[in-house]
């Protein structure tokens, strides 16, 4: 029988604990690579791989490809070729590769899986090759990308959680979470569901996702900087909305992401709280379905962004070619483009929406205003182990939805397991 | 008389039930490839395939890519039978019939290996196959899936040749026959079903091998069909009809592995029971 997609999942991220491990020694013995400080002077010829989950989207895939090219053809020295890593188990087996002193030359990363590869010394530092202040770099989303005092990326996408909602089934957008409950319930009839969301351990990183909007909207946080609050009652209060959700059967229960996007393409989900990529995918997909985005309805003012660096692999042979194609990105031009790619997400730099764009999606200002209040899905203060806090936290929640403890009682065993984890 | 129709009939029922639950999902799997978006989640079901859409099939093997997945996972898949064959009979072998110091831990150590999941093993696998260059290729991966298929091959054939009498050793060796044409004269006959069923086992785990293929092959025209099945998920959309398609393509070449597998498993059983 093929490996089911959940013993696919716990299998690497065994794995990819075991390659941050190995990386860590190999950490210690590299160095950084001599800076010259000047982003102009010309690489070496090579050929160089770019690994990002966003290259095997149907709707966002091709257009990033096309932007490749364009590099490509701008030039005879250097050449990126996509690297090819199934999203499922994009971040562990990357992880595991650069671990093991291989993998691609450039890589797209969401944060867990940066932070985890930042602080075992398998990424490039890049301090003295990107001149913030020159490039105009956007200052809120960039400073969660220096850790330890190195820099070790720049953002490619920063893209907002906002609630989509499909107008024919919530013909107004809930603004507060009573009215979201009711809205959902309202949804939910014949074929159609109110709701969506993950719920499922096979996708871990993607509940984690999901259920941080909740904990932020309801004013929790995993910690206060410097200790954690898994067990913190802002954090419970969240996770029992969640809970709240999955009880009142508003949701396709067992639907993966994967099918329940599909489901919101073709009218059958009412809302689904999801970041600005989703614009593109689904204005693509589905030209015709009567969506929009406004802000998640939670008491608080704040939610999950996801934030998503491009950086290059420490064991990478041609770190110019590298800094070349980054240096490329970040120019105005480029960066307009690639913003047109992404959907509603922001990129590195201030870049103007297009008259187009606003005239398609005039929710987009909506999307855009939330940059603000939008926090990166890692537990701040412990980057380096929100993979693991994840695991722990995600299985005790999942296991409270499944009525095998309060929820309550699920964050206090989180807690502990996690500051064990983390030694405090 | 009639109680004893009742019971064959009621047994055909109960093969007819399990034989449908082992096909259903392939013949879902069928169905769902050929439906249209927008019958994909409606309240009721299709439960007859849409056969005038069968081009999605077409479509999916129009590029070449799925085609090359199938061949190098059948490459892979292929090359590890043989290999744990051609080693796990000999050892099988050897555990079976000779005395040597420290048989019991070379049994041991094939039981150990079966405890160590995958994951625990890619990351050190990984090391050494870079350290030997064999990263990115299809021989690598055989040699990885190997490692894992081997200890259960010789096992099975040590079981296997355990429950071949050792009169006919004897006998044979009387004759004048080295141990190896007792192996290859005798025995191997005997164990032709056990081999056929190992080569099985070997063949499926290698084919549908996940791990280690996503991890060791970097370049897409070395991908095998296990890896190309996962990229059509993608992070915000994913092809349902399609996995569905190319999925079904997938399970074909290991059923007619098996079909081809079984013929000796019959054969095999014939052929002792008239030596015996």
């Amino acid at each position: 029988m093929p490996a089911s997609p959940s013993y696919r999942v716990r299998a690497l991220s065994v794995l990819a604990l075991f390659s941050v491990g190995a990386g860590s020694l190999a950490g210690c013995s590299s160095s950084p690579s001599g800076s010259t400080g000047d982003a102009s002077a010309k690489p070496e010829a090579a050929t160089i791989t770019i690994a990002a989950s966003t290259l095997g989207d149907p709707g966002r895939g091709p257009a990033l490809q096309k932007l490749i090219d364009e590099y490509n053809a701008s030039q005879d020295l250097v050449k990126v070729e996509p690297a090819s890593v199934p999203y499922p188990t994009f971040g562990q087996t990357i992880l595991t590769q650069m671990g093991g002193g291989e993998g691609p030359d450039l890589v797209r990363f969401d944060m867990p899986e940066f932070e985890a590869a930042a602080s075992s010394g398998l990424l490039e530092p890049l301090e003295n090759k990107i001149d913030a202040k020159k490039l105009n770099l956007i200052p809120g989303p960039d400073k969660y990308l220096t850790v330890d005092g190195h820099r070790y990326g720049v953002v490619f996408e920063d893209s907002n959680y906002g609630m989509y909602f499909n107008k024919d089934l919530v013909p107004t957008a809930p603004t507060t979470f009573d009215e979201f409950l009711k809205a959902a319930k309202d949804a939910t009839k014949g074929d159609a569901f109110g709701l969506a969301f993950r719920q499922t351990q096979a996708e871990e990183a993607g509940v984690w996702q999901d259920i941080f909007n909740y904990v932020l909207g309801f004013g929790g946080n995993w910690s206060d900087g410097t200790k954690l609050t898994i067990n913190s009652p802002k954090v419970v209060e969240g996770l029992k909305a969640y809970q709240q959700l999955y009880d009142a059967n508003v949701i396709p229960k067992g639907a993966d992401a994967a099918t329940f996007r599909k489901m919101f393409t073709d009218g059958k989900i009412g809302m689904e709280l999801n970041n600005g990529g989703y614009v593109s995918h689904v204005a693509s997909t589905n030209p015709n379905l009567n969506f929009s985005v406004a802000r998640i309805p939670f008491p608080v003012k704040k939610q999950g962004a996801l934030l998503a660096p491009i950086v290059t692999n420490v064991n990478s042979k041609h770190k110019d070619a590298d800094l070349d194609f980054i240096n490329w990105l970040l120019q105005p031009a480029q960066q307009v483009k690639l913003q047109e790619v992404l959907g509603a997400s922001s990129v590195a730099t201030p870049t103007e929406r297009s008259a187009a764009s606003l005239q398609k999606f005039p929710f987009l200002p909506a999307l855009d205003e939330l940059t603000d209040t939008g926090v990166p899905q890692i537990v701040e203060g412990f980057g380096q182990y929100t993979p693991d806090i994840r695991h722990v936290v995600v299985t005790e929640v999942l296991a409270a939805l499944q009525g095998q403890q309060d929820m309550n009682a699920a964050m206090e065993k989180a807690q502990k397991q996690a500051e064990d984890l983390v030694g405090k | 008389m009639r109680s004893a129709r009742l019971g064959v009939t009621a047994r055909l029922i109960a093969v007819l039930v399990v034989l449908g639950l082992a096909i259903f999902p392939i013949y879902w799997m069928f169905v769902t490839a050929l439906t249209p978006d927008e019958n994909l989640f409606g309240a009721t079901a299709d439960l007859l395939p849409d056969l005038s859409r069968l081009g999605v099939f077409a479509n999916a093997l129009a590029d070449g890519k799925v085609g090359r997945w199938l061949l190098n996972s059948f490459v892979i898949a292929a090359g590890t039978t043989a290999l744990s064959i051609g080693l796990g009979i000999p050892l099988g072998y050897a555990m079976s019939r000779f005395t040597f110091r420290g048989k019991a831990a070379v049994g041991l150590t094939l039981l150990f290996t079966q405890m160590l999941p995958e994951a625990l093993l890619v990351v050190p696998l990984f090391a050494v196959f870079r350290r030997f260059d064999l990263l990115n290729s299809l021989h690598g991966l055989i040699l990885a899936d190997t490692a894992f298929t081997l200890p259960v091959v010789a096992l099975i054939l040590k079981g296997a040749i355990d429950g071949v009498p050792r009169d006919l050793d004897e006998a044979a060796r009387v004759d004048g026959g080295r141990p190896l044409t007792v192996l290859t004269r005798i025995i191997l006959p005997l164990i032709a079903p056990a081999t056929a069923a190992a080569a099985v086992i070997a063949f499926f785990s290698a084919w549908n091998e996940y791990v280690f293929a996503v991890t060791f092959v970097f370049d897409k025209s070395l991908q095998p069909a296990s890896v190309g099945v996962a990229s059509f998920i993608g992070e915000q959309d994913t092809s349902i009809q399609s996995i569905m398609a190319v999925a079904l393509l997938f399970t074909l070449p290991a059923v007619a592995f098996y079909l081809f597998a079984q013929r000796y498993v019959v054969s095999g059983m014939t052929a002792g029971a008239v030596k015996g």
